[in-house]
C-alpha cells in the first residue's frame, strides 16, 4: 500500500514541468552564472600574482633601483617589469595593463624632485600598496646604509651582507588547508535556496490533502483508507524527489563547475536530505494553515523562500555575518542560514560540533513544523465544503 | 483607443510584481552607492589591513614592530578560539595574525632569527604577501644595525626612524580611481529594465495572443493594423513610463549628476538599453507558451544578462572565458559605456561611448528581427 502510493506520487512529481525547471534548470543556470562571475575572484583578487609594472628611466636615473627591480622580477617573482617610454607607460596604466609606473630620474610632474624614484598608480588597492612598500623599502635601506656609513663605517660590510641575505623571519602557519573566501557563501546559499524550493512541492501535497482546498483532495478524503496512510507516502515521495534535485545541483556544482564544497560527502548528503525535509515540511505547514487560495499560498512560499535565502547571503555576500551582529536570534531560526551554516561548518572546521548544532536546529524546526501541521490536520472533519 | 486602454488594464493587474522590482533596484543601488562613498580618498595612502597581534615579547623589538605596523594598519586582538579566527579570516575581517614570542628580542639579538615569528595567513593571499614584506623589511633593517655593531636600543630607535621614509606615490593625472555615485545609479539599470520589460510587456502581449481572445479580436470591426499599432503604442508608452520613473528617481537622489555631460550620456545610454530590453521582451513573449514560463525566462535572462554583462560583479574580476562570452550580451556594452562615460570630458571625445551605444542598438534590432521570424513561423504553423 505504502509503496504503491509512494511510486505513483514519485511518477506524478516527475511530470510537474515547472517544478522541474525551478529545481533543476534554475539552480544550474544561477550556479553557472555565479561561477562565471566569481569563479576567478579568488585568483584575481585574493591570491598573490606577480604585479605588472611599467618602468620609466630617464635623465639621471638611479642605477641601484634598476638593479633592485631586476632582482624583484627574477629572484623574488614579485613584479613583472616593462621598460617603456613615458607616453606608453601612461597608456598602459590607463588601460589597466600595469598596476603602476615607477619613474626614475625625471619626476612625473613638473614640481617633483629630480633624481628621485616615484610611483604613479591609478587606484588604491593591495597591489598598489605592495608597489609602494617596495619603493619605501628602497628608500629605507638607502637611509640605513647611509646612517651606518656615517656612524659606524666598520660595520658596513656586515650590514651589506645581511641585505643580500635571504632569511625569513616569519614562519607561516595556515589556519585553512586551502585558500577560501566568502564568495563560497553564494554557492552554499544557492543549495539552501534549492532545498527551500521544496516548499512549493510540500504545498502541493497539502493542497491535495485538504478537502476544502481542491476537488482532488475531497475525492481522496472520502476513500476508506486511513488519512495518514495516504499522506505519508505522498510526503515521503516529495522529499525523495527534492533530495534528488538537490543531489543533482550539488553534483553539478562540484563536478562540472569544480566548486570546492569539501570532501565530507556523507555529511553533505545528510545535509541535503535534512534540507529537503525542511523545505517540504515548511511548504506543507503553510498549505494546511488557513483556507487561502493556492495562488496566495504559493506567493507566501516564494516570499519565504527568497527572503530566507536573501538573509543567508544569496544576493549580498556576508549577510549572515551582518545579521549576527544585529539580530543574532534570526540566524538560529532562518532555515536557509541554517543550511548554509551547516555546509560552511563542514567545509571550514575540523570538528563537527558547529555542524551538529546547525543540524540539530534544523531538526527542531522540522519537528515543530511537523507537529504543528499534524495538530492542524488530525481528525479534521468537513460538515460541508 | 480601446486596445491601448485594454493594454494598461492588463498591466494594472500585474503592478505588484513590477513595484517589487523598483524596490529591489532602489535597495541595491542605495546599498552599493553608500558602500562606495565610504572609501573616497584623494591622496594615496595605501591599503590598511586588519592584523591580529599578540605580543608577548619582553624586550623592546616586539613593541617597536607592533608600533610600526600600527602606523599603517589596524591592529586588534586575536579571537579566543580557532573557529572564531577562521570565521574572521573567511569573511575578510582579519587579514593576518602575528604572534610574537616571549623571548623574541633576546633570540633576535643572538642571531637565532630564522622563523622566529609566527604568522597565520590565508594561504597565498596578496594581503599576507604585503604584510610579510613589511615585517621582513623592518626586521632586516634592525638586523643590519645590530650586525653593524649598534646596541639594541639604538638599533631599534634608528630602525623606527628609517621606517618613516615615505615613498612618493601619486595618482595618474585626471584619474583618481573613484567613480561618482551617479555611476552606481545607472549600473544596475539593465537588470531591472530587462525583468520589468519582460514581466510588463510580455504578460500583456501573452494575453493578447491568447488563442480565443485573438480569434475574437480578429472578427472585430477594427482593422488588424490599427489593433497592432495600438498594442505597439502601448509597449512604447510603458517603456517610456518606466524610463521616466527611473530618471525621476535618479534625478531626485542625484540632481547634480543628471545635468552634467556624464549624466546626459548616462540617460541616453539607459534609454537605448530600455529600447533593447523592450525588443528583447517582445522576442521572449513570442517564445513563451504561458505566463509561468515567461516568469522563468525573465529570471533566467534578467540575472543571466546581468551576471555575464558585469552588472553585479565588475568585469575585471571575471575570468577571460567569461569575458569573451560577455561580448554577446547587450548589458556588457551598456556597462562598458557606463564606465567609459565617467572619463568623458566633452560630447566630441566620446567615441568609445557612441560605439557601445551602437552595439546596444544592434542587439535591439537583432531581437526584433528574431521575434518577427518566430512570430511568422508560428502564424504559418497554425
Amino acid at each position: 500500500m505504502f509503496f504503491r502510493l509512494y511510486k505513483y506520487s514519485l511518477l506524478q512529481s516527475t511530470r510537474d514541468r515547472l517544478a522541474l525547471f525551478w529545481n533543476l534548470i534554475f539552480p544550474i543556470v544561477l550556479g553557472s552564472l555565479f561561477q562565471a562571475a566569481f569563479g576567478n575572484y579568488m585568483e584575481k583578487e585574493i591570491l598573490f600574482q606577480q604585479i605588472p609594472v611599467a618602468y620609466v628611466a630617464e635623465g639621471e636615473a638611479d642605477g641601484n633601483f634598476t638593479e633592485l627591480l631586476k632582482i624583484l622580477e627574477e629572484e623574488n617573482e614579485m613584479v613583472t617589469v616593462e621598460e617603456v617610454g613615458r607616453k606608453e607607460a601612461e597608456k598602459l596604466l590607463q588601460k589597466g595593463d600595469v598596476q603602476g609606473i615607477y619613474y626614475n630620474g625625471e619626476p612625473q610632474k613638473e614640481d617633483g624632485d629630480k633624481g628621485q624614484v616615484s610611483l604613479v598608480v591609478a587606484e588604491q588597492g593591495i597591489e598598489q600598496t605592495i608597489l609602494q612598500s617596495v619603493l619605501e623599502q628602497y628608500g629605507q635601506n638607502k637611509s640605513t646604509l647611509l646612517q651606518i656609513a656615517a656612524k659606524n663605517p666598520a660595520g658596513l660590510p656586515e650590514a651589506l651582507a645581511l641585505l643580500e641575505d635571504k632569511q625569513a623571519f616569519v614562519k607561516e602557519g595556515n589556519i585553512m588547508d586551502a585558500p577560501t573566501n566568502n564568495m563560497m557563501d553564494y554557492f552554499y546559499s544557492l543549495i539552501a535556496m534549492n532545498c527551500l524550493m521544496g516548499a512549493l512541492i510540500g504545498l502541493t501535497a497539502a493542497v491535495e490533502f485538504k478537502a476544502d482546498l481542491t476537488p482532488l483532495a475531497a475525492r481522496r478524503v472520502v476513500a476508506s483508507t486511513s488519512r495518514f496512510g495516504v499522506l505519508l507516502p505522498d510526503l515521503a515521495a516529495k522529499i525523495t524527489m527534492q533530495f534528488f534535485y538537490i543531489m543533482f545541483t550539488i553534483a553539478y556544482l562540484s563536478f562540472a563547475l569544480k566548486v570546492p564544497l569539501g570532501e565530507r560527502w556523507a555529511f553533505i548528503l545528510l545535509t541535503a536530505m535534512v534540507g529537503s525535509m525542511l523545505g517540504v515540511i515548511l511548504g506543507f505547514f503553510i498549505g494546511v494553515v488557513g483556507r487561502s487560495q493556492q495562488g496566495i499560498k504559493e506567493g507566501i512560499c516564494i516570499v519565504i523562500m527568497l527572503g530566507s535565502s536573501f538573509f543567508s547571503g544569496l544576493m549580498v555576500g556576508g549577510m549572515p555575518r551582518l545579521i549576527e551582529t544585529y539580530v543574532p536570534v534570526f540566524n538560529h531560526i532562518n532555515p536557509a542560514t541554517l543550511i548554509t551554516k551547516a555546509l560552511y561548518s563542514l567545509n571550514m572546521y575540523g570538528n563537527l560540533a558547529q555542524y551538529a548544532q546547525s543540524m540539530g536546529k534544523m531538526g527542531l524546526l522540522i519537528l515543530t513544523l511537523g507537529i504543528g501541521a499534524f495538530l492542524l490536520v488530525r481528525r479534521e472533519r468537513y460538515a460541508s465544503i | 483607443m480601446q486596445v491601448f486602454n485594454a493594454f494598461f488594464k492588463v498591466l494594472n493587474k500585474n503592478k505588484g510584481q513590477l513595484v517589487l522590482y523598483v524596490v529591489i533596484y532602489l535597495s541595491i543601488t542605495l546599498l552599493m552607492g553608500n558602500m562606495a562613498q565610504d572609501n573616497e580618498e584623494q591622496v594615496f595612502s595605501g591599503v590598511s589591513l586588519d592584523i591580529g597581534v599578540e605580543n608577548e615579547d619582553q624586550g623592546m623589538l616586539g613593541e617597536a614592530l607592533v608600533e610600526y605596523l600600527n602606523g599603517s594598519h589596524n591592529l586588534r586582538g586575536i579571537p579566543d578560539n580557532k573557529e572564531k579566527l577562521q570565521d574572521a579570516m573567511y569573511y575578510g575581517e582579519m587579514d593576518y595574525v602575528l604572534e610574537i614570542p616571549k623571548d623574541f628580542s633576546e633570540k633576535f639579538k643572538n642571531e637565532e632569527r630564522e622563523g622566529l615569528l609566527e604568522g597565520t595567513i590565508v594561504p597565498g593571499s596578496n594581503s599576507a604577501y604585503l604584510i610579510e614584506n613589511e615585517i621582513e623589511g623592518f626586521l632586516k633593517t634592525a638586523a643590519m644595525y645590530l650586525s653593524a655593531g649598534f646596541g639594541m636600543e639604538e638599533a631599534v630607535s634608528r630602525t623606527a626612524e628609517d621606517m618613516e621614509q615615505e615613498g612618493h606615490v601619486e595618482f595618474l593625472e585626471g584619474d583618481d580611481g573613484n567613480l561618482p555615485a551617479g555611476y552606481y545609479f545607472f549600473q544596475y539599470i539593465p537588470y531591472v529594465f530587462i525583468t520589468m520589460m519582460i514581466l510588463g510587456v510580455g504578460v500583456v502581449v501573452k494575453t493578447f495572443q491568447n488563442k480565443d481572445l485573438s480569434d475574437r479580436n480578429k472578427c472585430s470591426a477594427m482593422p488588424f493594423l490599427k489593433q497592432n499599432l495600438q498594442i505597439l503604442l502601448g509597449c512604447f508608452s510603458y517603456m517610456a513610463a518606466v524610463y521616466v520613473i527611473f530618471m525621476l528617481m535618479i534625478g531626485c537622489c542625484m540632481a547634480g549628476y543628471l545635468f552634467t555631460i556624464q549624466g546626459f550620456l548616462s540617460a541616453v545610454n539607459a534609454f537605448l538599453f530600455a529600447v533593447c530590453a523592450l525588443s528583447f521582451s517582445w522576442f521572449t513573449a513570442q517564445l513563451a507558451k504561458n505566463v509561468a514560463i515567461l516568469n522563468a525566462i525573465s529570471n533566467v535572462f534578467g540575472l543571466g544578462f546581468s551576471f555575464l554583462g558585469g552588472v553585479f560583479v565588475p568585469l575585471e574580476v571575471m575570468g577571460d572565458q567569461a569575458k569573451k562570452m560577455a561580448k554577446y550580451v547587450p548589458s556588457y556594452w551598456y556597462v562598458i559605456a557606463n564606465h567609459d562615460i565617467q572619463k568623458v570630458a566633452g560630447l566630441s571625445d566620446a567615441g568609445d561611448v557612441y560605439q557601445s551605444f551602437l552595439m546596444v542598438l544592434v542587439f535591439a534590432f537583432a531581437f526584433l528581427a528574431l521575434g518577427l521570424v518566430v512570430n511568422r513561423m508560428k502564424i504559418r504553423g497554425r
